[in-house]
């Protein structure tokens, strides 16, 4: 019995490395996380109405001690899953501002050096020469 | 003014040093006509101590970390009409003028088109030993270093030939980029080749330089970047 919960977390555990590997957000992702919410939401009801249940299938089903110690297991899956799932979202818009930090920092610049006469006037704008 | 070097952007990552940039400048702009600083949201008078030079200023709003900077300035330097050579320069003076004219030499001959600046193919004396035992150990460390066989992977003098350079996509906006840019270099097809050069350690650098506390922290960068794609 102690096999399975064994078995379980290290399924987690895979699991969280193989979405950190792969890092794709897609819409399947997202769906599948928000179905995951839903169905932990159901089963914190459930668990409210029968507190006994949970030590019920942490003793029978996944041959941990007390529904609590399940709990704590849980958690902190969970809580890895929720720091990945956070620094991965912070490195990509940290990606962006980058992206947009440079693009307004060289606009800025190429006005600043052609008023310091570094660079040339732009062509584009400048009148056309008169006919000879 | 020498003749000669318009092809040449020298780029400059610019950090708090306002005490040394100035001089630096000077030193450059005296052999490499176009030099383009960036300002990495410096919180002291460094901006004002570019504009009172001829060097081209650009300046990030928010401070991003060098690697971020070397590509904001790789940008700048690319639009530029004529830009053949891009130098990557520490703003602190630890790099020599002449270092960066040999390496010029090596890629005007056509037999390189990366040149990356060696503190070991000679002498490495003026290197502080812990420094040396440091960085020969992120070599023996990162596989792509070995695979070019550089002798030093985090050397912040680095010239570029218009096509590496266009190709040189900078993500890591810390200290990490060094290795990413080894990283790079190694998959790509480019003919890299390094060059001896000499840094100056002086008390300014030396005080600001990387530590080895920093050595962790561009290792943990690196891995977590390769299990991030």
């Amino acid at each position: 019995m102690k096999l399975l919960i064994q078995a379980v977390l290290l399924a987690a555990v895979l699991g969280f490395l193989i979405v950190f590997v792969r890092g794709q957000h897609g819409a399947r992702m997202r769906a599948s996380k928000r179905l995951a919410f839903i169905a932990f939401l159901f089963l914190n009801a459930f668990a409210v109405l029968q507190p006994e249940a949970t030590s019920w299938v942490a003793k029978h089903i996944f041959g941990v001690g007390r529904g609590a110690d399940l709990l704590l297991y849980a958690l902190i899956v969970a809580f890895v899953f929720a720091v990945l799932s956070l620094y991965l979202r912070l490195q990509s818009s940290e990606q962006r501002t980058t992206e947009l930090v440079r693009t307004v920092a060289i606009r800025d610049a190429e006005i600043l050096n052609r008023d310091r006469g570094l660079l040339p006037a732009p062509t584009l704008l400048a009148p056309t020469e008169p006919p000879a | 003014m020498a003749r000669g070097n318009e092809d040449v952007w020298i780029i400059i990552p610019v950090y708090n040093e306002e005490k040394v940039i100035a001089d630096v400048l000077e030193n450059v702009l005296q052999t490499f006509p176009n030099v383009v600083c960036v300002d990495d949201g410096s919180s002291d008078a460094s901006a004002q101590q570019i504009l009172g030079t001829r060097a081209h200023l650009v300046r990030h709003p928010i401070n991003l970390g060098q690697g971020a900077a070397l590509q904001t300035g790789l940008r700048y330097a690319l639009g530029r009409t004529g830009s053949s050579y891009f130098v990557t320069f520490d703003a602190d003076g630890q790099h020599r003028v002449e270092d960066v004219l040999t390496m010029l030499d090596l890629a005007r001959s056509g037999k390189a088109d990366v040149v990356l600046g060696s503190r070991f193919l000679t002498s490495a004396e003026t290197v502080p030993w812990i420094k040396r035992v440091v960085l020969r150990t992120v070599v023996a460390l990162s596989p792509t270093a070995r695979r070019l066989k550089l002798t030093d992977a985090h050397n912040g003098l680095r010239l570029f030939t218009r096509g590496p350079a266009e190709a040189l996509r900078i993500s890591q906006n810390g200290m990490a980029h060094a290795s990413e840019i080894a990283t790079a270099l190694a998959r790509s097809s480019w003919r890299v080749a390094e060059c001896p050069v000499t840094v100056l350690y002086t008390e300014y650098s030396r005080a600001k330089g990387q530590s080895l506390i920093n050595g962790v922290n561009i290792l943990f960068d690196v891995s977590m970047s390769r299990r991030g794609r």
